[in-house]
């Protein structure tokens, strides 16, 4: 789901070109200057990563703030995707629970 | 409030809980702990929370390992409902020179002599044992499987309720505000709570033992230092022991619930109570720390935040009567009264309550400053 017509903003200038990068194997397209959380919601992916006690963990704050989004992006665990822009070739994964260090 | 007590602890950090608990445990009677704010609210919530039992100073290993064996059995003893956390992943002490090396091999020697089995690691030894250090810069280190970390906020909930069940009182929101004397004996506490007349008084306020003391007219050999933590993100275990390294200047462990906890000796740093974080500290840590562990760079600092060591002459705690009769000081810790706990808790009781010691803390009194009978420690960051 993407917002297409908006009453102010213009979404189809600013839009950078497509990119495609991985979500746990599955590609994804997405678009230069989004955040990795928002091009996974507009493929419908909501779960982020998973709690210590299983639950799942979605976008929150979307300002980089309550760490409830944290994936594994290119190895490194702890990466807040609501403000971490998408690039091509990506390697996005699911955290579950703490991220793991070395 | 209640008007009167037998014994009034000025102080609800682990020093005021653990003297409260043991005096109770030894048959002392209505006894009542003082807390300005909340429990754990001073340096004892804000400590590195290490127990180590390597010192290079006999008095230090013995008060230390009788604290860390109460701390093995503090769950029962205390019959505390919830975990104090108390993870005995050991001690690394990393050695960087030569200098280093003599006096490290010293160390063990003493500690060996005390029942302390740490031993030296070749480089190969603490790499296994701690994958994510970098040797480069080492030339061995030490070890005690022993010595480890525990929760303070939970340690000092465990000896609170445990004093409590035993039918002592604890005030907290209760500031001190007069010690009233008279001929020399100490005869009442005033607080913002009202009035407590005792003849028994233990000053176990920390960071602000010389303040209370004042309060009596005694002065003593006590300054306040400030002294920066700061805590990362969470990620899952990779640090099992707590790493000290006194050339570097820092120490730092990873509490059980994933984040690193890390804190080093600033120069500079004011001598008075002040407690706001030192600007210069996150940076001067990050560049030390991932000298040692380099993967640590990828992680986000949360916060950081200072206490006060309170610091005696002799980096050596002070357990004594003061001259003003009944007036009982328990302080100066140097940054490790943590870890003491138990053994400050014990003394004060034997002092207190006029038991056989079964700790040798005759040589911690205030006596020494003026004797020159200090107690020498080589071995603190």
């Amino acid at each position: 789901m993407r917002i297409s017509e908006h009453p102010i903003l213009d979404f189809n200038q600013g839009r950078g070109a497509q990119i495609t990068f991985t979500y746990d194997g599955t590609s994804i397209n997405g678009f230069e200057n989004e955040t990795i959380a928002a091009a996974l919601h507009a493929a419908g992916i909501f779960t982020l990563s998973h709690s210590e006690s299983g639950r799942p963990r979605g976008i929150y704050c979307a300002i980089g703030n309550c760490s409830s989004c944290m994936m594994v992006v290119d190895g490194e665990p702890n990466v807040k995707v609501c403000v971490e822009l998408a690039r091509d070739g990506m390697v996005v994964r699911t955290q579950e629970t703490r991220g793991t260090l070395a | 409030m209640q008007k009167t007590a037998d014994i009034v602890i000025i102080g609800g950090g682990i020093s005021g809980v653990t003297i409260g608990y043991f005096l109770m445990k030894h048959g002392a009677k209505n006894v009542v702990i003082l807390e300005r704010d909340y429990l754990a609210a001073g340096a004892t919530g804000r400590c590195g929370a290490g127990i180590r039992q390597q010192w290079g100073a006999e008095m230090n290993c013995v008060l230390s390992k009788f604290s860390c064996e109460f701390f093995e059995n503090a769950a029962d003893e205390l019959g505390y409902r919830s975990d104090i956390e108390f993870h005995q992943g050991g001690y690394m002490m990393l050695v960087s020179s030569q200098k280093e090396l003599e006096q490290t091999k010293k160390n063990i020697a003493l500690q060996n002599s005390l029942g302390i089995n740490s031993k030296l690691l070749n480089l190969d030894e603490a790499k296994e044992i701690v994958p994510i250090l970098d040797t480069s810069s080492l030339l061995a280190a030490t070890f005690y499987n022993k010595d480890g970390h525990l929760n303070p906020f939970h340690t000092t909930q465990a000896f609170a309720e445990a004093f409590r069940r035993l039918g002592g009182m604890i005030y907290t929101d209760t500031n001190v505000t007069s010690i009233t004397v008279e001929n020399g004996l100490v005869t009442g506490v005033g607080t913002n709570g009202g009035h407590i007349a005792t003849n028994t008084v233990v000053n176990a306020a920390g960071g602000y033992a010389q303040q209370i003391a004042e309060m009596a007219n005694v002065e003593l050999p006590l300054y306040s230092e400030r002294h920066n933590i700061l805590v990362t993100e969470p990620v899952a275990p990779i640090l099992d022991p707590m790493i000290m390294s006194f050339s570097l200047n820092l120490y730092c462990q990873q509490v059980p619930h994933g984040s690193f906890i890390m804190g080093r000796t600033c120069a500079d740093q004011p001598r008075d109570l002040r407690i706001t974080p030192d600007s210069e500290f996150p940076r001067e840590m990050a560049k030390t720390i991932t000298k040692i562990m380099p993967r640590l760079a990828n992680l986000r600092m949360l916060r950081q935040w200072a206490g006060l060591y309170n610091m005696s002459p002799d980096h050596h705690p002070i357990y004594d009567e003061t001259p003003v009769k009944g007036f009982y000081v328990a302080a100066g810790y140097s940054g490790h009264g943590f870890m003491m706990g138990p053994a400050t808790g014990q003394i004060m009781a034997e002092l207190i309550l006029g038991l056989t010691p079964t700790l040798p803390w005759q040589r911690l009194g205030l006596s020494r400053f003026e004797k020159g009978d200090l107690i020498h420690e080589p071995s603190v960051v």
